[in-house]
């Protein structure tokens, strides 16, 4: 790896700022995402922050199965942010469609129209194991710091 | 009637490449709204149809997961519908098991509402201490169910998971911390002059409006209308739990805010109320794989308001027709009455206050300046900034309140 | 007598005929078969005369042979009336209530979306539940629809 990229995955491991987006899930896995990010579960500890626009966000934190309603925005959203950036599918129909498999307004999860970097399952996906999948996703980038 | 005020907002060239749809449309005529257009739909995801191709016990599954908020509402206003055509009696175990079930996600419902209610207006710790408080009653839902949300509790002719004394016990210890802390938070609602300030005359709907608009729950409850199914067309055990419905007559965004608050305390002396009665029993019979030809209407007080769902069955495993109507698309027409005539900078909280069921976070609105025919389009998280700015130019600011509450520490 | 059957009395006394076409499934529960013709007096009588004011949603149903809607109306004490009528499968077109409900324009975009039925007197507006670029045919709610391809 490169030195600028050591440097800017060192921030990235320190601090990703991360954006949410619903793509048209229930909301049950976009409340945990917000849980993960109050005191008891404490996402920020891990230098996580939330912020409002793609342009300076690192990860995109996805829930939905991605309906045709929302598929355009899900692109636009990702096509802004900047390189490097990761996608994490939050929730059981982010990951596969879950219970909306094959229901006619829906594409069956966001890797159908988004590269997506972690998967967490989970109908919704617990705070817990939101905060377990972004850590294996830091953990994976200081991996792939210390290969290089 | 329809209104004589049709606006277009003007879409100026900034954005000829703007593919994806805004959800909200607003006219300003100077700062004031001539008119919002709400575009609903952009988690429509086909449930009505998946319905009539899958089995019931298949559709449970996937009717459950409307909302991930009020997903037992949901389940309870469907499995009534059903048990209705096929005729079931329901113990009455199971029948005060979803009413105990159903006033914890209330309980979770309101204080999950204060805190993104607090987030709307700039008062952020609001929304720490709120979904503190709420983790209560999630591990409660937990333990009872095996999960924070989607609890999977209803079947066809009863519940699937009994309760023990020693969650009961639970509960009760869950339920007195809680109530103290709501008392805190009825005060804090009551009394904080900022809060009061900025959430008073905000979001008018008068209680002829909200009739003739047929609003639904809180939000017409604050406006003077004593409606609620529990009271009006009970179900489950709400014909034999005393409580009372909790009206306001503020008619604004302080009023939905009060009633929910209070709203918290009757559903402590439904659980409590509940607990101690519980009647001894089965906690389901039987249900038949095929139901009966016929046809039933399920309605539901979520927390939110009246849910409805209509079942038509035709004696096979699936059903002929499956219709929702859940109470926040009942509140639309009222939420574009709201917001006429007010400020742009109300729109995070007047929307916020009928606890929509869709996530707000990353909707687009689009702006059009009617005087000067320019537009823009802005996100949810711009407006809501624009909103605190805008209030704290006449002098209403959180910032104080954010810091002492900072200091403050809760038992 | 229930307040079922005072609703059911009345209704006959007023609409001779439509006495057979109610049923009563169980307490506060009303479902009457109205035919085209007699359903708006019917409807002005529901609101006007038995105080159901408030509009809960209207259901679309596919019979094959024809549509049908039912209008879900409530009273205060939670009684419900629905009234169902029948409309023709080939051009099955109705009027709009919003001039009895306002709240009742988003209903009705969704029977035009989801069934294809024909609403007159619906203004100009947003259309729901679709994506706008939704084919105008393609009507998900229709027995005869399927999806085109896999999603």
């Amino acid at each position: 790896m490169k030195t600028i990229d050591k440097i800017i995955n060192w921030s990235r491991l320190k601090s990703p700022w991360i954006i949410h987006f619903n793509t048209g899930a229930c909301n049950a896995c976009d409340i945990e995402i917000i849980a993960a990010l109050t005191p008891r579960y404490d996402l920020e500890r891990l230098g996580v922050l939330l912020k409002g626009t793609p342009r300076h966000a690192d990860v995109l934190v996805c829930s939905g199965p991605v309906t045709k309603q929302i598929e355009d925005r899900l692109v636009r959203i990702y096509e802004q942010m900047p390189q490097p950036k990761f996608v994490v599918a939050v929730g059981t129909c982010a990951c596969s469609g879950g219970v909306f498999q094959g229901c006619y307004n829906v594409k069956s999860g966001i890797n159908a129209v988004i590269p997506v970097s972690a998967f967490i399952p989970g109908c919704p996906a617990s705070p817990k194991a939101i905060l377990d999948g972004v850590i294996k996703l830091l953990a994976s980038l200081e991996m792939k710091e210390e290969k290089e | 009637m329809r209104d004589s005020n049709k606006f277009k907002i003007p879409i100026g060239p900034q954005h000829p490449a703007l593919k994806e749809p805004e959800s909200f449309s607003v006219a300003l005529r100077g700062e004031k709204i001539l008119g919002v257009d709400i575009r609903l739909g952009y988690n429509h995801r086909g449930i009505e149809k998946a319905a009539e191709e899958r089995t019931y016990i298949q559709s449970l599954y996937i009717i459950e997961r409307i909302c991930g908020i009020c997903s037992h509402s949901h389940s309870t206003c469907f499995v009534q519908a059903v048990e209705e055509i096929a005729a079931l009696e329901v113990p009455k175990r199971a029948l005060y098991i979803r009413t105990l079930i159903g006033e914890l996600e209330r309980v979770h419902s309101h204080l999950l509402w204060l805190g993104v209610a607090g987030h709307e207006i700039g008062f952020d710790t609001l929304l720490m201490y709120t979904w503190r408080d709420r983790e209560v009653v999630m591990d409660l839902l937990a333990l009872l169910t095996g999960n924070r949300v989607n609890y999977g509790v209803n079947t066809y002719g009863g519940v699937r998971r009994d309760i023990s004394p020693e969650q009961a016990r639970e509960i009760l210890k869950g339920v007195d911390i809680l109530e103290e802390r709501t008392k805190y938070y009825i005060e804090v609602a009551t009394q904080e002059v900022t809060i009061i300030q900025r959430l008073s005359g905000v979001g008018v709907l008068s209680r002829e409006d909200a009739l003739k608009l047929d609003a639904v729950g809180p939000t017409a409850r604050a406006c003077g209308v004593a409606r609620d199914i529990r009271k009006d067309d009970p179900y489950s055990a709400y014909a034999e739990v005393p409580f009372s419905v909790i009206t306001d007559d503020h008619c604004d965004v302080y009023g939905r805010t009060v009633v929910r608050v209070k709203e918290l305390m009757e559903s402590y002396k439904i659980i409590r109320y509940v607990l101690k009665n519980m009647p001894e029993g089965p906690i389901a019979i039987k249900a038949p794989r095929k139901i009966p030809a016929g046809e039933a209407l399920g309605r539901y007080e979520a927390p939110r308001g009246e849910d409805v769902h209509y079942v038509k069955a035709n004696g096979t495993e699936k059903p002929e027709r499956v219709k929702v109507r859940a109470p926040t698309l009942a509140n639309l027409q009222a939420v574009k009455h709201m917001l006429k005539d007010r400020y742009l900078a109300d729109m995070p909280i007047v929307i916020a206050a009928i606890d929509p069921c869709f996530s707000c976070t990353d909707r687009m609105i689009a702006v059009g300046y009617v005087d000067s025919n320019k537009a823009e389009v802005i996100n949810w998280e711009a407006l809501r900034s624009y909103g605190i700015e805008w209030y704290r130019g006449k002098g209403i600011d959180f910032s104080k309140l954010n810091k002492e509450f900072s200091r403050r520490a809760i038992s | 007598m229930t307040v079922c059957e005072n609703i059911k009395q009345q209704l006959a006394a007023q609409f001779p005929g439509i006495e057979e076409r109610v049923k009563i499934p169980r307490p506060r529960r009303i479902f009457v078969d109205s035919s085209i013709e007699e359903f708006k007096k019917v409807f002005e009588y529901a609101i006007n005369e038995l105080g159901f004011k408030h509009l809960c949603t209207i259901t679309g149903l596919d019979e094959l042979d024809k549509f049908s809607l039912i209008y879900h109306l409530a009273q205060e004490n939670g009684v419900l009336l629905n009234i169902k009528i029948s409309l023709s499968h080939e051009d099955p077109v109705v009027d709009s209530i919003i001039g009895y409900f306002p709240a009742a324009e988003i209903y009705e975009r969704e029977l035009v979306d989801l069934f294809g039925i024909r609403v007159n007197g619906l203004p100009e507006g947003l259309r729901y539940p679709l994506t706008d670029d939704w084919p105008l045919d393609e009507h998900p709610l229709r027995k005869d629809w399927k999806p085109k391809t896999a999603s």
